[in-house]
Formats: structure tokens, sequence, C-alpha cells
């Protein structure tokens, strides 16, 4: 094999061990409520922590775009929507 | 716990609900597939990084080791466990839902786990979405068009007009945002959401790849099982 080969290899089965890693290991630890109650808040957290950077490490485009999304999704209730319209402030104050 | 269905319709749900990030994350897979004809990879090289890793960031960083001439296979190894570190956190958080449901359909989910489905996959379970079918459908509606944009990426990549211009590098974050905004239904939810912000902008600070996002993550896991 070359060395591409085995990279490629390698890092495939890295980036499979990280996707199947957290679920699998998640099977020898008690689903207790607090577990739970845990996991089910994580998505939340997670959709923040990527929005936050992205927007104090852009500019006023990024910011413009977050708080359109934000207050259009409290408005309709429609995350399409919201995604959509916060994508088009960034694309006409870029 | 009742077992968990894997079904045809549940992967069409997916596949519907997932059609939302096809212009997306093809953008993204020209984007990779420009740089990797740039850096004089063959095409079957290309693609089988897209079909196998199957991570923007994690490819870009091997074709970067790639194309400095640093193929320091444990280097490389260890940069993109780094940049999919999240992946670990995503997995943990689907198996009070999965964790009953058939193992081969979940596995196979999983392979095509990617942020934009993941987070699909969460609204949608949380809004009652039993089936498990759900993650493999809207892993798939993302996953061709990752591939289909490597191939165009990689051949007419310079007739592509920059994504950028046109906002879609945003509309990941736009979703997020709008998917958390959604999320927030009392005003004791903003607690975890002030928390998330500042431990992410922070780890931003510091660090970067996943781990302000694993970091967010962390805090509103940590955040949600101390309360009380």
């Amino acid at each position: 094999m070359s060395d591409l080969t085995v990279l490629l290899v390698a890092t495939a089965i890295a980036a499979f061990l990280c996707r199947a890693g957290g679920f699998w290991f998640m099977r020898f630890v008690p689903l207790t409520p607090r577990v739970e109650r845990a996991l089910r808040a994580t998505p939340l957290a997670v959709m923040v922590g990527i929005a936050a950077p992205a927007v104090v490490r852009g500019g006023l485009a990024e910011a413009a775009g977050l708080a359109a999304a934000v207050v259009t999704m409290r408005l309709t209730g429609n995350d399409l929507v919201a995604a959509a319209v916060g994508v088009a402030a960034v694309a006409l104050l870029r | 716990m009742a077992p968990v269905g894997v079904t045809t319709a549940g992967m069409i749900r997916g596949f519907r609900a997932g059609a939302v990030l096809v212009l997306p994350v093809a953008a993204y897979g020209v984007a990779f597939g420009v740089l990797a004809a740039q850096a004089s990879l063959a095409i079957a090289q290309a693609l089988a990084m897209s079909v196998f890793i199957y991570s923007g960031s994690a490819q870009l960083a091997v074709v970067n080791a790639l194309s400095t001439g640093e193929t320091g296979l444990g280097a490389v190894v260890a940069t993109v466990l780094l940049l999919n570190a999240r992946y670990l956190l995503f997995g943990a958080a689907l198996r009070p839902w999965l964790g009953q449901a058939p193992a081969l359909p979940t596995y196979a989910g999983l392979f095509f786990m990617g942020d934009g489905n993941w987070m699909l996959s969460m609204k949608a379970h949380a809004e009652g979405e039993q089936d498990g079918g759900f993650l493999l459908g809207s892993g798939v509606a993302m996953f061709a068009p990752w591939i289909g944009g490597t191939v165009v990426g990689y051949y007419a990549g310079a007739l592509i007009p920059n994504p950028a211009a046109l906002g879609l590098d945003f509309l990941l974050i736009a979703f997020a945002a709008a998917m958390a905004a959604g999320m927030v239904k009392t005003r004791g939810d903003l607690v975890p959401v002030a928390i998330a912000a500042a431990v992410s902008i922070g780890a931003a600070s510091v660090t970067s790849g996943g781990w302000p996002v694993v970091a967010a993550g962390l805090a509103g896991l940590l955040y949600a099982a101390l309360k009380r």
C-alpha cells in the first residue's frame, strides 16, 4: 500500500470511531434520569456553540444574519424560513 | 423501554428533511474538490476521502498534510480525531433515542452523520419522531451532494461562483441559531444558552476546529446534570 492509501484508511477509521464511539460507549452508562436529562440538554448547547463563535469571528454581516435568524424563528416558528432569512441578510451585507 | 423501529417511511422523512442541506453541503463538497485538484490528488483519491472520511475539516487537514509533505501518520490521525471529537458527543446524545433500535441501520446512520443532519434529527426527535431511520435518511440526503460536489469541484471548480458570496457558508450557522431559538421555551432555558455561548466563545479564542462546539456541548450537559 502507498503512503496515501495507509493515510486514507487510518483517517477513515478515525472518523468512523468518532461517529460511532460516543453512541457505543453510552451502552455501558446506565440511562438514569440525570444522564438522560444531561444528554437531552446537549443539542441546544451544541447549536449555540456552533453559532456563537462564528458570529464573534465574523463581522457585522454575521451578527445581523444571526439576529435575523433568531428574530424570524421567534416570529414564525419555522427554522427553514429563519435560516434562509439569516443567509439572505449575510449575502446582502457582505 | 420499547424497541425503536427503523422503517423506510422513517428514512424517507429524514431524507426529505435533509433536502434543505443539499445546497450548502454541495458547496462545501465543491470547495473540497477544488482543493483536492489543486493538491494534485487523483479523482479516485479525492472521492475515497469524501466517501470514507466524509468530514470537510478532517479532509482539509489530510490534503493540507499531503501538500506540505507532512504525512506523519500519527499527527494526521490525531488531527482527524480532534476535529471530529464533537461526534462523540453527538452520538452519545442519540443513545436515549436509538439505544433500542436495530444495530445495523443505526451504525449505518452514524456513518453518515454530519453536523446538519444530527441537528435535524435531534429536533425531529424532540418533536416526536421515533423512527430510527430518520438519522440514516437525513444522512444519506447530505452524503449524495457531498460526493457530487467533490466531483464537480474537482473538474469544474473554477467555473462555480464563490459560495461565501451567496452566504452559503452561513447556512449551518443560521440553522443552528434558528433551532436554538426554537428550543428556548422558558426563561430558564436562557441560562444554558448564555453558558454555552460564553464557553464556546472563550474556547474559540484559545483553540479551533471542533473544540468550541465540544466545550459548549459539555457545558450544557454538565449544567443539566447538576441543576436541581
